[in-house]
């Protein structure tokens, strides 16, 4: 068995009468890599992030991080960076300067602090901008000097808390081949957010939070398996909702039919199937179709149909 | 095990700086020394000071050269000599003003955490809530302490200077006014941290500060009323700052208050503004 950078066996975290993270369990494998902690707003990302970096002890069940608990733990706090949500910064500040003061905080001091301080922002390709004022930067930038923030004293365990919020494009490109950069470095790395295709883009490991627990866990592959056993809402428009439904009857996925004025909204379990025969029917004329718009194919939804399916 | 590649740079040496309370204290000094608040009250305070130097000065005059021996009288009925005098060192107009500042200031200590998350970011760090609260402290209560010295010592190596160990400012002064001092910051420190960490923002911790102040005065006037017993006035934080180095000069007080009441105010007030910026400043607060 390898060697485990953090283990949960049964930890759970409540806030008063409140549930934040039901009884949990899970491994992960010291080494680099990037593993992604997905769930719409609410599931327990931010708990489970608070217990990992050690700012709240379990309310249950043990937490090790490093093989230690974290909970006000200098020991394993040094081994690990933490990137919190959100997009606040003390606003008269200039970044290196904020940036020296964490980095001292790590305990970092003299030539190390510096040359730790010029290696996260030319990594973070901040070496120019990192010297503006919070206020006079973007979003991205902010973004980016709070990542060199959590890398000054080089964790082997970053945790990102939805680090790509309110991020353009690009600065979110950027962002993912960074985290690969440092991955593939050694680092591992733990980014929690609520959009599926974000995460699919970054890492093939997959932590499913939904209500306070771990709903699901493997690859992203394993993951859309379970998503295709979703019976997903299709609004099919075609010139005649007639033929739609004459059709869609015949199909074996199909579990309710609904008629609208110019098509049918369909719910057929496992669109990998449907779909290509659906392409068929219009390609050999059968449907003469207008449009095809998914109805639930949310986060939210397949949540709640995962939580219905585990019940 | 990992294994790291022999030509991966050693990771850096941890634990090589200040202590995390420095490092801390460092940083709010040097946002305090930005604002241009600060600049303000530098000059109202130097005003003042400059004011209290020019009239021990005129005090020297008027005792030394004939010309304005005439004068003294007058001015004794301004500023009469002894403990008082010393007392008023530490003048109530300006322990005011700096209640004003340190409310400003201290206002927004623990406030500004709050309102940019930067706790819960401290907190990851190798960074104790001691070892944060022991910062906030050490600002709050250095940044009075360190205002008040000169108003000390300055009128007392000025007096030195002129006259010698008979001149108008005792030659003990500073071992009565300093503790004194000393009490007052921490007692600014306490409350502005604790009024700052009930507020979520530095403007909302201000107004926290100004409202324990003027709030203390209010309930302290109403109980001594109402029950018609003066040392309810010791609840009255402004009066306790003025009380201490009247007490520890031997000056008559306000209100008569003696060591008991003003000791017991005074500890009723750093115990529970020190309980509830502990209370306030826990991990698991930081994370809401």
């Amino acid at each position: 068995m390898s060697p485990q950078i953090l283990s949960l066996q049964r930890a759970s975290l409540r806030y008063g009468d409140i549930l934040g993270l039901s009884p949990t369990t899970f491994e992960l494998p010291e080494g680099g890599g990037i593993t992604g902690l997905l769930g719409p707003n609410g599931a327990g990302k931010s708990s489970l992030i608070q217990l990992l970096s050690g700012l709240l002890p379990p309310s249950g069940g043990e937490l090790r991080v490093f093989g230690e608990n974290p909970f006000r733990n200098p020991a394993v706090q040094r081994r690990l960076g933490l990137v919190p949500e959100g997009d606040r910064f003390p606003a008269g500040f200039r970044g290196d300067r904020w940036l020296r003061m964490m980095g001292e905080l790590s305990g970092l001091s003299g030539a190390a602090l510096s040359q730790a301080l010029e290696r996260c922002l030319r990594l973070t390709g901040m070496e120019v901008h990192g010297r503006k004022r919070f206020d006079a930067m973007s979003k991205g930038m902010r973004q980016r000097i709070r990542l060199a923030q959590a890398l000054l004293h080089e964790p082997e365990l970053l945790i990102l808390d939805e680090p790509f919020n309110g991020l353009d494009p690009e600065a979110r490109l950027q962002l993912m081949a960074l985290l690969h950069q440092l991955a593939a470095g050694g680092t591992r790395v733990l980014v929690s957010s609520h959009i599926l295709s974000e995460v699919a883009q970054l890492t093939d490991r997959i932590l499913l939070l939904f209500r306070g627990r771990l709903l699901a866990e493997g690859s992203v592959p394993e993951i859309r398996e379970l998503l295709d056993r979703h019976p997903v809402e299709l609004r099919i428009s075609a010139e005649s909702g007639l033929a739609v439904a004459r059709w869609a009857v015949e199909q074996e996925e199909l579990v309710a039919l609904r008629m609208e004025e110019d098509g049918a909204v369909v719910s057929v379990r496992n669109p990998k199937r449907f779909l290509p025969r659906l392409q068929e029917a219009v390609l050999s004329g059968q449907l003469q179709l207008r449009s095809l718009e998914p109805l639930d194919l949310d986060l939210d939804s397949v949540f709640q149909y995962l939580t219905k399916d585990n019940a | 095990m990992p294994i790291y590649a022999p030509t991966l740079p050693p990771r850096p040496a941890l634990d090589q700086g200040q202590p995390p309370a420095l490092v801390m204290l460092r940083f709010d000094l040097r946002r305090v020394l930005r604002l241009k608040l600060g600049r303000f009250f530098g000059f109202a305070f130097i005003l003042i000071l400059l004011i209290q130097c020019v009239w021990l000065y005129a005090q020297y005059l008027m005792g030394s050269n004939s010309a304005f021996a005439t004068l003294k009288p007058l001015a004794e009925q301004f500023l009469p000599q002894g403990a008082a005098f010393q007392a008023k060192l530490l003048h109530p107009a300006m322990l005011s003003l700096l209640w004003l500042q340190v409310a400003l200031v201290g206002g927004g200590l623990v406030a500004r955490d709050t309102l940019y998350r930067i706790r819960p970011l401290l907190y990851a760090h190798p960074v104790s809530r001691w070892d944060y609260l022991t910062g906030k402290t050490l600002f709050a209560a250095g940044l009075p302490l360190a205002i008040q010295l000169p108003y000390i010592l300055l009128p007392w190596l000025l007096s030195l200077a002129l006259a010698g160990p008979r001149g108008p400012v005792w030659l003990s002064a500073p071992l009565h006014l300093v503790p004194a001092a000393l009490i007052i910051a921490c007692l600014m420190g306490a409350v502005t941290l604790g009024a700052s960490s009930m507020a979520s923002s530095p403007k909302a911790g201000f107004g926290w500060a100004l409202g324990v102040l003027i709030g203390s005065s209010a309930l302290g006037q109403v109980l001594a009323t109402a029950l018609g017993d003066t040392r309810w006035m010791a609840l009255n934080l402004g009066t306790l700052t003025d009380a201490w180095p009247q007490l520890l000069c031997g000056a008559p007080g306000r209100y008569g208050l003696g060591w008991g009441p003003v000791i017991a105010g005074t500890a009723a007030h750093l115990g529970f503004w020190t309980w509830i910026a502990i209370r306030r400043t826990r991990p698991s607060e930081a994370t809401q």
